[in-house]
């Protein structure tokens, strides 16, 4: 080619030429490098808490999917992540002795039940009033919530269900030597983890990077002007909410691995969407990497503020005042939230990439 | 009806009918059993003073509102019941008299994605958007036409109200339907960028490879590009010909004068 690049040709050029040298790329095989040193650590409480910001930051981030890139308010996606950890737990239990294919098979339950309810959800909701999904999805989410906690016979209630899990990842086993190092059963399902959760992750990147992540963007942003280019506005938030809450599931599934524990407070609770709408917003709507920062900095913060809390309270047992304050940890947490929301008003990653974005492509002009 | 210039394609039956075309909101009649045909690659500009119900025409044709009674044709079938979507599949694509964008996308994915439409990608979730870089290089020459070239990698929301405009022209070059509905394509433009569009105007029509349906006050535009003039007044249909008969019309200057129709 002879003729002159454009501008939109030079900076797909320079983009993808760049693209394994880009920082955020760099940042990301960082990260996943970080993440599997992590059981070098000698804390459970790392570890654990590594873990459930993995499996978070996929939930947050299938939810960003539906709620970020597709704008549709759904109160059910803590019940799809709750109908995962569920099947895994209840087929493990009730099945007798763990074996391998439990695993498949409460994979493949999951799935179908998400993938069912999912499309329930959205014929009976999204042909009318966006208003409808929203309130169809809190009843069923409540409706869920209700099974688990009065369905003894099958769920065991309250009480919630304990299950142990087949060969290396039974705790009661003994774990293998790799290298002189131990490899311990909490150790190899933290990998398994990590597997599912990075695999996932990459998953939801190409789908919000694809055509349809693209229309999926149009839509939200203005549903009369996409219509008129020819795009269906039903079928692709059919896409987004099957993809959305199947992966939401999938976290449950990991979730219930992780715990080898379910009860219907922790994974059904609608409560937990609030939890779910602060990760999100923390890191950024539409950013689908913010969810990882936005379950980060959550997860982080309930781990350790409350120990901190009572730290600071342990040094100064005189005051009452002090003893009152460091019990409300919560409220720390609502001030930090406001916090960061007024100095990122797009969220930490929404606005970090909205500055760099400008940036970059002021140099294309 | 009158005669049309082109003799030739009046045997052709028309790409667009409207028979008997009605919508009522509440006791106001906007679009009056309408009746109207648009021959293939001709361009027909539909004036008429203001409320006369020229969008209200275009929505029903394109889908964005249902008629009480009456039907919309398009090449010989019945589209009435269609949705905006499925008809914009078929060929039938717009522009909005009142700027309607993508505001928070940037000025180049709003071409894209009508680009992408019409490539028919807009269900593949398994390849990056950006393999489709064809896309984004024809987006980039659709801007260049419209003079917005060098506004491409700003966010929609940034561009003055006649940008938008020209902007809107883009999307709908992108979208490269058989037959396109123009709705006062350059109402708010300035002096000076009103002839680049009227040119890519001219060109299509010039091309006779598309339908083109036009509003516009413009009168002495109107009377240069058009093959035909559709006049509507209070909802009807009060004249249908070729530009110089509907000029005499005393019928139509009446309305004309009297309507408070703006000069361009
Ligand atoms: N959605 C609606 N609800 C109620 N009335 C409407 C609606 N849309 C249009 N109308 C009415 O229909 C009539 C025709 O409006 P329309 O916008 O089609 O006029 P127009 O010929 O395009 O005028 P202009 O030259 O100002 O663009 C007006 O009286 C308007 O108030
Ligand atoms: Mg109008």
């Amino acid at each position: 080619m002879t003729t002159e690049m454009t501008p939109v040709q030079r900076e797909r050029f320079q983009a993808q030429q760049a693209f394994f040298k880009r920082p955020s790329f760099l940042i990301q095989v960082a990260l996943v490098i970080g993440l599997i040193l992590v059981p070098l650590v000698p804390s459970f409480r790392v570890m654990d808490m590594m873990a459930k910001i993995m499996i978070f930051s996929i939930v947050v981030a299938s939810y960003d999917l539906i709620l970020g890139y597709t704008g549709l308010l759904s109160f059910a996606h803590a019940m799809f992540f709750g109908i995962g950890a569920y099947s895994m737990a209840l087929l493990c239990y009730h099945l007798g002795s763990p074996q391998w294919h439990h695993l498949i098979l409460a994979t493949i339950v999951a799935l179908a039940m998400s993938v069912v309810l999912a499309l329930i959800l959205a014929f009976f909701s999204l042909r009318t009033k966006a208003i409808f999904f929203a309130m169809l999805s809190l009843a069923l989410a409540d409706f869920f919530h209700i099974l688990g906690r009065s369905w003894r016979n099958l769920t065991l209630g309250e009480d919630g269900v304990t299950f142990s899990l087949p060969g290396i990842l039974n705790v009661q086993g003994q774990g293998f030597s790799l290298f002189g190092l131990n490899i311990s059963p909490r150790t190899m399902t933290y990998y398994l983890v990590l597997v599912v959760s990075v695999a996932l992750f990459i998953f939801l990147v190409r789908f919000v990077g694809s055509p349809v992540g693209r229309v999926l963007q149009a839509i939200r942003d203005n549903e009369q002007r996409s219509t008129a280019l020819g795009f269906k506005t039903f079928p692709h938030q059919i896409y987004s909410i099957v993809f959305g809450s199947s992966i939401s599931s999938m976290g449950g599934i990991l979730f219930a691995l992780w715990l080898r524990y379910v009860d219907p407070e922790s994974v059904l609770g609608v409560f937990s969407m609030v939890d779910y709408l602060l990760m999100v917003i923390i890191g950024g709507l539409g950013t689908m990497y913010g969810s990882i920062i936005g379950a980060a900095f959550f997860i982080t913060v309930q781990t350790w503020l409350p120990d901190l809390l009572r730290g600071i309270a342990a040094n100064f047992p005189d005051y009452e005042i002090i003893q009152r304050m460091a019990d409300r940890w919560m409220a720390y947490f609502g001030v930090m939230f406001v916090v960061v929301i007024l100095v990122f008003p797009k969220g930490i990653v929404g606005t970090v990439q909205k500055i760099i974005r400008r940036r970059r492509m002021a140099s294309f002009k | 009806m009158g005669q049309y210039r082109w003799e030739s394609d009046l045997a052709k039956a028309p790409v667009i009918e409207t028979k008997d075309l009605t919508i009522r909101f509440g006791g106001n009649v906007a679009v009056n059993t309408v009746n109207l045909q648009f021959e293939e690659y001709s361009l027909k500009s539909i004036i008429g003073p203001n409320g006369a119900g020229k969008t209200t025409l275009f929505n029903l044709i394109s889908g964005q509102y249902k008629p009480t009674s009456g039907q919309v044709i398009f090449d010989g079938q019945d589209i009435t019941g269609l949705d905006p979507a499925t008809r914009t599949k078929l060929g039938i694509g717009r522009s909005f008299q009142l700027t309607n964008i993508f505001s928070t996308l940037s000025v180049l994915e709003n071409v894209r994605l009508a680009l992408q439409s019409k490539a028919d990608v807009g269900m593949v979730f398994w390849r990056h958007w950006r393999s489709y870089f064809k896309l984004e290089d024809q987006a980039y020459e659709l801007l260049k036409q419209v003079l917005l070239e060098d506004r491409w990698a700003d966010e929609a929301n940034t561009l003055t109200h006649g940008e938008k405009r020209k902007l809107e022209i883009a999307i709908l070059l992108g979208l490269d339907p058989k037959v396109l509905l123009l709705d006062e394509p350059t109402a708010g433009m300035s002096i000076e960028e009103v002839p680049a569009i009227l040119k890519i105007i001219q060109n299509i029509k010039a091309a006779r490879k598309r339908t083109i349906l036009l509003v516009e006050h413009k009168f002495d535009m109107i009377m240069n590009v058009s093959d035909s003039i559709a006049v509507l007044k209070d909802g009807r249909l009060i004249c249908d010909d070729v530009p110089e008969a509907v000029s005499c019309n005393p019928e139509v200057m009446e309305a004309y004068l009297g309507g408070g129709m703006k000069y361009g």
